[in-house]
């Protein structure tokens, strides 16, 4: 799908600045960032507060939140559009705001917004000439990228006469007209159809195969679930949960069981044993204190002539780990860790 | 505060500040250039603060209006000169107003002639007829005249304003020595042909006949088929010259005997007239010029210089008559008006 | 440099879209190409008045498009969120700012190229049919000829001057306020001599005036300064020195303005 070729940089040393090291092999890296807007009627800070985050080069990063979690603050603190009230962060060893950076960065808004006025190609022609791309490659650019995000036959149609999913089609194409080792995506699937949902995400995965860095801003949980290497949640401009996608649905020293082809009899007896046992889809889904246990009862449902559907860890959905973080009086719940 | 922001205000302060000399030099070179016009803020607010409150209304609107249009500050001129039309046909009440107006016009934009020159016909001639009291005809033929020497002022490089002084002491103050002068200086700049032959006309009627001559004889130098000028030098060397020659050399009997013949055939031409009296006051006979310059002033209603040498000579004899607006004029002004060189600077100090 | 001239480009293009400017551009020509019609307000004074319509309406209007298109520019970005992708590639906010002034430039330009063609135009067969009937103005007027091209490329740089200072203005205020400001600048730097008057001593101003009324007018830019018209109307050549002058000025006041932009534009958020 993607004819074009990356070039990862892979920096082996590190940068000295006010004395720290900066390992270059990061993509980005925040330190306490804030961004205070205001304070709220019970004094609390309103804003992004004291976010501190690591994203490797190559990853899928997710920063997941509801709506007004900070998630749009991060991305433009990150991008240097607004500045830091407190703390510091750096992306690819380059201070906020840095020009240098932006060489190798690409950028989708939310709803994007561009010149009404030109259509898809004098679009990305403006884009890429910001980088000092022109003539012939630029042009095979903009066929490569317009024809990659199903716009080429579009391409002359104009901004202003756009449906939505065509804005944040060609906004995926101007984010990615130089090239970048990392992409800044804000509800990269907002105003798509489920078909646009799907190339979308064959696109991001596709991306990082080929060494690019992702920083994906949404709130729709169940498309990030599988896409992202490790995700933030973000509640109220604070951080609730950070991890990989495996670190946080993994639900500690549980396990669960799976059958199918069971009997209510087979339920009553694991009941005993298991921490709790639901019916989901026809099948009889066990949780058990540890492993043990798990054997135990899986010995007993083979004996009784049942199906292992799946024995492992228990996993939650990341719906469920962010209610859980999100859903009390508190920015963030962590009665669970 | 980062240390960039810091330098880069002082910087822009310091740049602010070096630009002035740039400035100074620039605004002496558009005062040299005639090029700088400075809004006479004093003398608009002085004016706007004694006057009525209507009129300091119209003319304070009219120069902030004109200030903040910047580039219509002269269209906002004429759009107020326009106005004072409206105020001088009202009636005499606003006339007032209607010569406060176009003061402020001629404040607003000096350069435009057509203010000065109107301003002082309605003073020296319009308010002039409207009072029959000759020390007010006196004052609004003084203010004429003053308002013509400051459009001068500001305009000294266009014939316009010195052929409308000129032409405002030739007709209305028959100062026939001073009237030539200005004539003169119009004609140091472009200007219509009909200039230069004025010269000769105000020396005929003063009566100066050898300077008359002159000025005829130099219009056509310029122009040989100047038949106004030619048709004047004949009638001149016929009529007067005679006479003039004679008095000159002393024969002021045969003089008198010259043009008393031309006044037999012509009993009422002021210009001979003129010339007699003239004869006379060289000759010592005042009685005699004063009977003359008399008649010719009960001859033509419009002989002020006539009426007014009258009243001198009827002063001098003891005779007891009625001054005229010229005379007072004349007295008022002295010497030192008549040195009118024109100060352009007056308004921007 | 590269990214001013991209920012400008664009800028430029999408300056003819804005329909009030279209407006601004068609009213004042028609008043240019009409002014031969007030002329016979003013008998014996046709051409100045001629002149003074059309080189004024050639400053008004071009400050009206200075003030509306230059307070526009960076706010509709940020408004409509355009910045946001274009401040995310290699553009610093300084070229961003210089080149939507660039491009503020280039439009304001045309405009004026237009508006100054329209009434060279009307001046050229205006000025024979007066020559006419006032022969002995001759030389004045073989003379308005070069003085009115120079009193407009004047015109050029002080529209100009406005445009950065608009510019400026809509970076440090809400719309509204920046327009009202640089009309109030605009004006008050028209009156600029009355400071000086104000800071005369010989007028008896006091040592608190002369310093406080003299930094004022220090400060404030001379828009006099770009007025040639006396030229014009009584037929004296302008010297290239003074036009050199003025030009100067006009642009060092120009980068003091568009320093103080980059100071504050750098430190504002988007």
């Amino acid at each position: 799908m993607l004819l074009f070729v990356s070039n990862v940089r892979r920096l082996g040393h590190t940068l000295h600045t006010d004395g720290r090291c900066w390992i270059i092999g990061l993509a980005i890296e925040t330190e306490k960032l804030s961004k205070i807007y205001t304070h709220d009627a019970n004094g609390q800070p309103v804003g992004l507060i004291d976010l501190s985050l690591v994203v490797e080069e190559g990853q899928i990063f997710g920063l997941l939140g509801p709506n007004g979690s900070g998630k749009t603050t991060t991305l433009k603190l990150l991008l240097g559009l607004i500045f830091p009230t407190a703390g510091r962060g750096q992306v690819f060893g380059q201070p906020l705001g840095s020009n240098t950076y932006k060489q190798r960065i690409g950028f989708l808004p939310e709803g994007p917004y561009f010149y009404e006025h030109l259509n898809g190609v004098e679009l990305l022609q403006f884009y890429g000439s910001l980088f000092g791309m022109g003539g012939s490659a630029l042009s095979a650019r903009i066929e490569e990228l317009l024809k990659l995000v199903g716009m080429w036959d579009r391409r002359f149609i104009r901004v202003r006469d756009y449906s939505r999913g065509m804005r944040q089609r060609i906004g995926v194409a101007q984010a990615l007209i130089n090239d970048p080792d990392l992409l800044f995506l804000d509800e990269l699937t907002s105003g798509l159809d489920p078909i646009g949902v799907v190339d979308m995400h064959h696109l991001l995965t596709d991306l990082r195969d080929m060494g690019k860095t992702l920083f994906v801003c949404s709130h729709l949980l169940k498309d990030m679930e599988p896409l992202c290497d490790r995700v933030i949640i973000l509640n109220r401009g604070k951080e609730c949960r950070t991890g990989t996608v495996d670190e946080l649905l993994r639900v500690a020293d549980q396990v669960r069981l799976v059958l199918s082809n069971w009997s209510d009899e087979l339920k009553t007896r694991l009941a005993t044993s298991a921490a709790d046992c639901e019916v989901a889809d026809k099948q009889l889904i066990c949780h058990f204190q540890d492993q043990s246990q798990a054997l135990a009862a899986a010995t007993i449902a083979v004996e009784a002539g049942a199906v292992i559907e799946d024995l492992g860890a228990r996993r939650r959905t990341l719906e469920e780990v962010f209610i859980e973080a999100v859903g009390g009086e508190e920015p963030c719940d962590q009665s669970s860790e | 505060m980062k240390l960039y922001r810091i330098v880069g205000w002082l910087l822009a302060i310091a740049m602010l500040f070096a630009i002035h000399p740039l400035d100074q030099s620039l605004q002496y070179d558009r005062l040299v250039l005639g090029l700088r016009q400075p809004t006479p803020w004093f003398q608009i607010v002085a004016r706007a603060s004694g006057g009525d409150t209507e009129l300091a209304v119209t003319g304070v609107t009219g120069v902030i209006v004109g200030a903040a249009l910047g580039g219509f500050r002269e269209v906002a001129a004429s759009m107020l000169w326009m106005k004072t039309h409206e105020y001088w046909h009202k009636g005499h009440g606003t006339q007032a107003k209607a010569l406060w107006l176009m003061r402020l016009v001629t404040l607003l934009d000096p350069h435009w002639l057509e203010p000065w020159r109107i301003t002082a016909w309605h003073l020296a001639y319009n308010l002039y007829v409207e009072t029959d009291d000759p020390a007010l005809q006196a004052k609004y033929l003084q203010m004429g005249v003053e308002c013509l020497k400051e459009g001068i002022s500001w305009n000294p490089d266009r014939y316009d304003l010195y052929l409308e002084l000129g032409w405002t002491l030739f007709d209305k103050v028959k100062d026939y020595e001073e009237a030539p002068k200005w004539f003169r200086a119009a004609m140091r700049y472009p200007h219509p042909e009909y200039v230069d032959r004025l010269v000769g006309h105000a020396y005929e009627r003063m009566p100066d006949i050898p300077r008359a001559l002159d000025a005829y004889d130099y219009c056509m130098k310029r122009n040989p088929l100047d038949q106004t000028a030619v048709g004047a030098t004949l009638t001149i060397r016929e009529r007067y010259l005679p006479a003039w020659d004679l008095a000159e050399q002393g024969s002021y009997d045969e003089a008198l005997d010259a043009i008393n013949e031309y006044l037999l055939a012509q009993p009422t031409s002021s210009l001979g007239l003129h010339v007699k009296a003239h004869i006379a006051e060289q000759a010592g006979q005042l009685r005699l010029a004063y009977d003359t310059w008399s008649l010719a002033g009960n001859l033509s209603a419009l002989d002020f210089l006539a009426q007014r040498k009258a009243v001198e000579l009827a002063q001098r004899l003891g005779i007891p008559v009625e001054e005229t607006p010229q005379h007072i004029y004349m007295q008022r002004t002295g010497k030192e008006m008549k040195a009118g060189s024109p100060d352009r600077d007056r308004l921007s100090r | 440099m590269r990214p001013i001239f991209r920012v400008a480009r664009a800028t430029f293009h999408e300056a003819w879209r804005r329909r009030f400017l279209n407006g601004i551009l068609i009213f004042a020509i028609l008043i240019i190409g009409s002014s031969w019609a007030f002329a016979y307000l003013q008998p014996g004074a046709e051409l100045q008045m001629v002149i003074d319509i059309g080189l004024g309406s050639i400053r008004f209007f071009g400050m009206l498009i200075a003030v509306f298109l230059g307070t526009r520019l960076v706010p509709d970005e940020i408004e409509l969120r355009t910045i946001h992708t274009i401040l995310a590639k290699p553009v610093s906010r300084a070229q961003f700012l210089f080149g939507k002034y660039l491009g503020g430039v280039g439009t304001l330009a045309a405009n004026m190229l237009l508006m100054g063609a329209a009434f060279y135009v009307v001046f050229a067969i205006k000025a024979p049919q007066f020559l006419a009937e006032k022969p002995e103005d001759a030389m004045i007027v073989a003379a308005m000829y070069s003085n009115i091209a120079k009193a407009i490329l004047l015109t050029f740089f002080e529209v100009f001057l406005i445009l950065g200072i608009a510019v400026v203005a809509a970076t440090l205020f809400s719309w509204v306020l920046s327009v009202i400001f640089t009309f109030v600048f605009y004006f008050v730097g028209h009156m600029s001599d009355f400071f000086q008057q104000l800071s005369d001593p010989e007028r008896g101003a006091s040592k608190i005036a002369q310093i406080v009324m003299g930094a004022l007018y220090r400060i404030l830019p001379h828009f006099e300064i770009f007025d040639i018209r006396e030229a014009i109307l009584m037929g004296t050549y302008t010297p290239w020195s003074v036009m050199f002058k003025t030009i100067g000025e006009g642009v060092a006041y120009l980068v003091v303005v568009l320093l103080i932009g980059y100071l504050v534009f750098n430190e504002r958020e988007v």
